[in-house]
């Protein structure tokens, strides 16, 4: 660990000045991703830190039609919110499925938006080819064990997964994300919000430096639609997906009418399955259509040996996922 | 005087633990929470090639940082002597001898600052500059080192070549399990403080008396000199049994930079710094008549060893003894690698080995039809087969039987998938073990003070398996006194020398030092008053008499009591001290093969055959244990090593990158332990009856709740899914 300053900013404005001005600057909210990369891995040292959970966005407002959840509020408020919990229960879910009531009574919900990738070989410093941390330096990760890794999205040039579970879920709801930046205010769909690795894996998201999430507006979905999280891991808790499905449909007289798909464990992003959706969307709810989803949902993989299962193992997640929601199993 | 077994139960009062309150209310001192007045703080800089030398070090960039003391590394560290050979295990090369790399994470330098933040950030500041060489890092790689029979354990009886050739009936299987990490919570912690050649350490440690010796040795000190404290230890798991290469740098960090210094090592180096349990591949051939009765039993094991180092590792040499056959042949082989330093993981080899045989015997019933129960009793070894002599005790059989019923066995159909609950398979596994024996040297001390209560002790460790608690109950039993009259204190080398904490052997060493201490106060009591005309015991001997309620009595004729506060009141007295020692018998001498514990383990598990998941439903211990001292903390010991069963099965793994050597997942979130929502219902009864092969009846706890939990939830899985997993741990890939 390198000696830092710690800024504790109280108004959004000036916390953005203040980490623009300096390239060194950097944000830390709940610090369960901050600090393990700052202290214990040495991945990150910035020269100063501007805490933001002074900022007057810890909050959660609801509408008929949206939910908006100040970036700072944490997972564990979000996953209680009666809103949250009677309309979005996958929403739910995937927090409650995610890390422990320790970290989620910490971590931020625009933390969470934000996690760096659990990848091992990002996450030290000793490991010289890793082109997120080092661009151009190549990836050590494809020709190691990677068995927690991305095959969607992923290259040779890397295989990071993005491990968050909650975006998982929200970026099937067409999640909009409220940024603060220095020339103010700008809005990003969720969906648009991450950038493949596909040649720079070091720049991860649309975010400028200096630009902080203020909020997201979560649109509801409509009365009756089903969800569910499922999320596959070897451990009951505390782990990382191996395959995740956030699935939302509405169906009537056994007819798919609307479907919204989500994959994690197999994404370097949160992986948003439109050509999934599209099979499945006035579709019968039969298993002949999930599988059709399936395929859809999980073409052109790029695996590694360590990566192969997630393939049949993704398919598995979304049919059993849709089966789940739909009562549909023969 | 009565002797403890004469009245002994089976199983004793689950009395809480005594050092409990300390712990709960968080001031049991642990050795990261001891510091001296104007100590310094030290980190490590480790090794990022996995062999080679380094050609150059830049270290001015550290030395220059702020708050730092001292930059250590090989070139201006002193020569470093290798601690003694101890009865099972060479200590680990002392660090920072010269320029060679043997291990990904070696330590090449230890920063000694003001702060343990100002240490580690310069740590990283040290620049190296190496020189690489291929590691080998592959158990099979043609290029390694072999070493055979490494302890002159292999055994050999019958004709196994012939044997096979005339089976009626064969299975011919190969094994793997992996690398795992010891993982105690508890970050191991180092403080020491010179005076003079005197030394002070407090550290994590399973053995006291082994790291005086070591420290003594590796700094040309006295012994005498150096002292070791160790009150609680927050867990080891066999980690804390050898003296790492932290402890020395601690130490030497502390000489060069003439302050106490405290280390505590990072969880990424309690991967790399205090041991690991070796990888294994294993190959196995049985050979049965058609009613399953075992005539051949072949098992070859390898597993790895460190480069310059050795590891007490048998994983095929159980199997010799483990059922009755004719034609036996069990060899263990080490490949030396570029890994770090193995050591002891509870139940060293024979969790690995136990995971080999008792999946095979598991093929084996399958092959022959005969139940996977019924096969094992056809196989029951009635003696030690190897040693040809009766058992000092063996209720194996009663750990099947009584475990079955428990579990309800013989409600399981045999066929593969053919159970089922909902979409979930169903499937139902068992395991027998049988746990070596292990017993070493102890040294205790007891007193009886003024006031007629004790003080006990002996500088053995409690790292969480209930030391403090079963000693106490032990003495109180052994001087006829209450729990709250007792004190028993240990982790401290101004105690006589106790045993290590490992082996499982340590309630059998300690509680016979203990009972012969006690019974030598005793002993000293009569002692004092034999020529007493006041004392109604005068004259009695030591086999006359019996103690309850603070006195001594006379056995036959009670109204000859006195109590020891009289005693000592009345012969001006502040104290009665006697010291006791232990040493476990030849087996020939008292004709009996020494008895370690027995067990049978069962095992029900769900699988999600679509998802690959599998869930331990619930699991069914039998335990031949012998005495078992307090009910409570052994059947702790059981299920926490069940946890560590469960976690070997399914979970558990250290992963090494293939080119590099470098650990990729050391740390708690990427090296997978079970948390309590993949623990179900345990349930543990203990059976049979006090072991003869100490004068208090115990057999030891401590490893064998680990043992036959991979075995029988690999059969189980089988059972489920048809599908037989021989390499663990069995996972989500394996079973898509």
């Amino acid at each position: 660990m390198r000696p830092f300053e710690y800024i504790q900013a109280t108004v959004p404005a000036q916390a953005v000045a203040t980490v623009t001005a300096d390239p060194a600057a950097d944000y830390v909210a709940g610090g369960t991703t901050q600090v393990d990369l700052m202290l214990k891995d040495g991945v990150l040292s910035p020269a100063r830190l501007v805490d933001v959970t002074g900022l007057p966005l810890q909050w959660i407002a609801a509408d008929a039609a949206v939910i908006r959840v100040g970036a700072t509020t944490t997972m564990e408020e979000l996953a209680a919110d009666p809103t949250v919990s009677a309309r979005l229960p996958f929403v739910r879910e995937s927090l409650l499925r995610s890390a422990s009531v320790q970290l989620r009574n910490m971590a931020t919900i625009g933390g969470n938006l934000l996690q760096r990738t659990r990848c091992r070989y990002f996450r030290d410093p000793a490991v010289e080819a890793c082109n997120k941390r080092r661009p151009g330096s190549g990836c050590a990760a494809v020709t190691g064990p990677a068995r927690m890794h991305a095959i969607m999205g992923a290259s040779p040039d890397c295989i990071a997964l993005h491990a968050s579970d909650l975006a998982v879920a929200l970026v099937t709801l067409d999640t909009i994300v409220h940024i603060l930046g220095p020339g103010g205010v700008r809005s990003v769909p969720l969906t648009e919000f991450y950038l493949e690795p596909d040649g720079s894996p070091d720049v991860e998201n649309v975010l400028a430096h200096g630009e902080l999430i203020t909020d997201i507006e979560i649109p509801l979905l409509p009365e009756g639609a089903r969800q569910t999280y499922l999320k596959v891991r070897d451990r009951t808790s505390y782990e990382f997906a191996l395959a995740s499905a956030a699935v939302a449909v509405v169906v009537e007289d056994k007819m798919i009418r609307d479907a919204r798909i989500g994959l994690g464990g197999v994404g370097t992003i949160p992986w948003r399955a439109f050509d999934a959706e599209h099979v499945l969307r006035d579709a019968p709810a039969s298993n002949e259509s999930f599988r059709a989803a399936a395929e859809a949902a999980v073409r052109d993989p790029f695996t590694v040996p360590g990566t192969a299962f997630k393939v049949e193992l993704a398919k598995r997640t979304l049919v059993r996922a849709l089966q789940t929601v739909t009562g549909v199993t023969q | 005087m009565t002797t403890t077994m004469e009245a002994v139960r089976l199983i004793g009062p689950g009395v809480d633990r005594v050092d409990g309150p300390l712990k709960v209310t968080g001031t049991a001192p642990y050795p990261a929470d001891f510091g001296f007045p104007d100590m310094a703080h030290a980190a490590l800089a480790h090794a990022t090639v996995a062999a080679g030398r380094i050609r150059g070090i830049e270290s001015a960039a550290a030395e220059a940082a702020p708050g730092v003391l001292a930059v250590i590394t090989h070139r201006n560290a002193p020569h470093l002597t290798r601690g003694p050979d101890t009865p099972v295990w060479r200590q680990p090369p002392p660090p920072l001898q010269d320029d060679r790399i043997l291990f990904y994470g070696q330590y090449v330098g230890v920063v000694v600052a003001e702060t343990a933040e100002q240490a580690t950030a310069a740590a990283r500041l040290i620049e190296i500059d190496y020189e690489p060489a291929e590691p080998l890092l592959d158990l099979n790689d043609p290029r390694a080192e072999v070493v055979t029979d490494p302890w002159g354990m292999d055994a050999h009886r019958g004709d196994v070549a012939a044997g096979l050739a005339s089976a009626d009936i064969t299975v011919d299987a190969n094994y793997s399990t992996p690398d795992e990490t010891n993982n105690p919570m508890g970050l191991f912690a180092t403080v020491a403080a010179w005076d003079g050649d005197s030394l002070t350490v407090h550290d994590s440690t399973q053995w006291p008396h082994g790291v005086r010796a070591a420290l003594a040795v590796a700094f040309g000190v006295p012994e005498s000199g150096v002292r070791v404290l160790a009150p609680f230890v927050g867990g080891g798991f066999g980690a804390a049994l050898r003296v790492w290469p932290h402890v020395l740098l601690t130490v030497l960090a502390a000489r060069t930079a003439k302050r106490p210094v405290k280390l505590v090592l990072t969880r990424p180096e309690m991967f790399t710094g205090v041991g690991h349990r070796t990888r294994t591949v294993q190959h196995i051939r049985l050979g049965a008549d058609r009613s399953g009765h075992l005539t051949v039993l072949d098992h070859e094991a390898k597993n790895s060893i460190a480069m310059e180092d050795d590891n007490y590792e048998p994983v095929a040499t159980d199997s010799s003894w483990a059922y009755a056959c004719p034609n036996v042949d069990v060899r263990d082989l080490q490949a030396r690698l570029n890994i770090p330093y193995p050591t002891s993981m509870r139940a060293p080899g024979q969790a690995q080995g136990n995971f080999a045989l008792e999946s095979a015997l598991d093929e084996l019933s399958y092959a022959t039809g005969v139940d996977p129960l019924e096969l094992r009793l056809r196989n029951y070894a009635e003696i030690q087969p190897q040693l040809g002599l009766p058992w000092s005790s063996k209720a194996l059989r009663a750990c099947f039987e009584q475990g079955a019923e428990r579990f309800g066995w013989h409600a399981r159909d045999p066929r593969p998938r053919s159970m089922h609950d909902g979409s979930w398979l169903v499937g139902y596994g068992m395991a027998g073990v049988s746990f070596f024996w292990f017993q070493p040297p102890c040294q205790a001390r007891a007193s009886i003070r003024a006031d007629g209560t004790a003080y006990v002790r002996s500088s053995a460790t409690d790292i969480g398996t209930g030391t403090y608690t079963v000693m106490t109950q032990l003495s109180a039993e052994l001087l006829g006194l209450r729990l709250d009259q007792v004190q028993f204190s240990l982790g401290d080398t101004d105690m006589p020398e106790g045993a290590l904490e490992g082996g499982s052997g340590l309630t059998a060493a300690l509680g016979t030092a203990v009972r012969a201490a006690c019974r030598g106060v005793i002993q000293a009591c009569l002692g004092t008053v034999k020529d007493d005309p006041g004392s109604p015991l005068r004259g009695c001997r030591l086999d006359e008499v019996t103690v309850a309620d603070g006195h001594i009595l006379h056995s036959y004729d009670p109204v000859r009591s006195e109590s020891y506060a009289d005693i000592l009141a009345r012969h001006g007295l502040d104290e009665l001290t006697a010291d006791g020692d232990s040493a476990p018998p030849e087996p020939q001498d008292v004709g009996m093969a020494p008895a370690g514990a027995f067990a049978a383990r069962f095992v029900e598990v769900r699988v999600d055959p679509d998802l690959g998941l599998v869930r331990v439903a619930r699991v069914v211990s039998a335990i031949d244990a012998g005495r078992i001292l307090n009910g409570k903390t052994a059947t702790s010991q059981i299920t926490g090593g069940t946890v560590g069963g469960i976690g070997m099965a399914l979970l558990e793994e250290t992963v090494t990158d293939p080119g590099t050597g470098r650990i990729t997942n050391a740390n708690f979130g990427d090296y997978l332990v079970p948390v309590n929502a993949d623990i179900p219902d345990l349930d543990v009864l203990f059976v049979g009856e006090p072991g003869r092969f100490n004068p208090i009846g115990v057999k030891g706890v401590g490893e064998v709740g680990l043992v036959g939990m991979a075995a029988a939830i690999a059969n189980a899985v089988f059972h489920a899914t048809g599908r037989r997993i021989r390499s663990l741990p069995i996972t989500v890939d394996q079973l898509l």
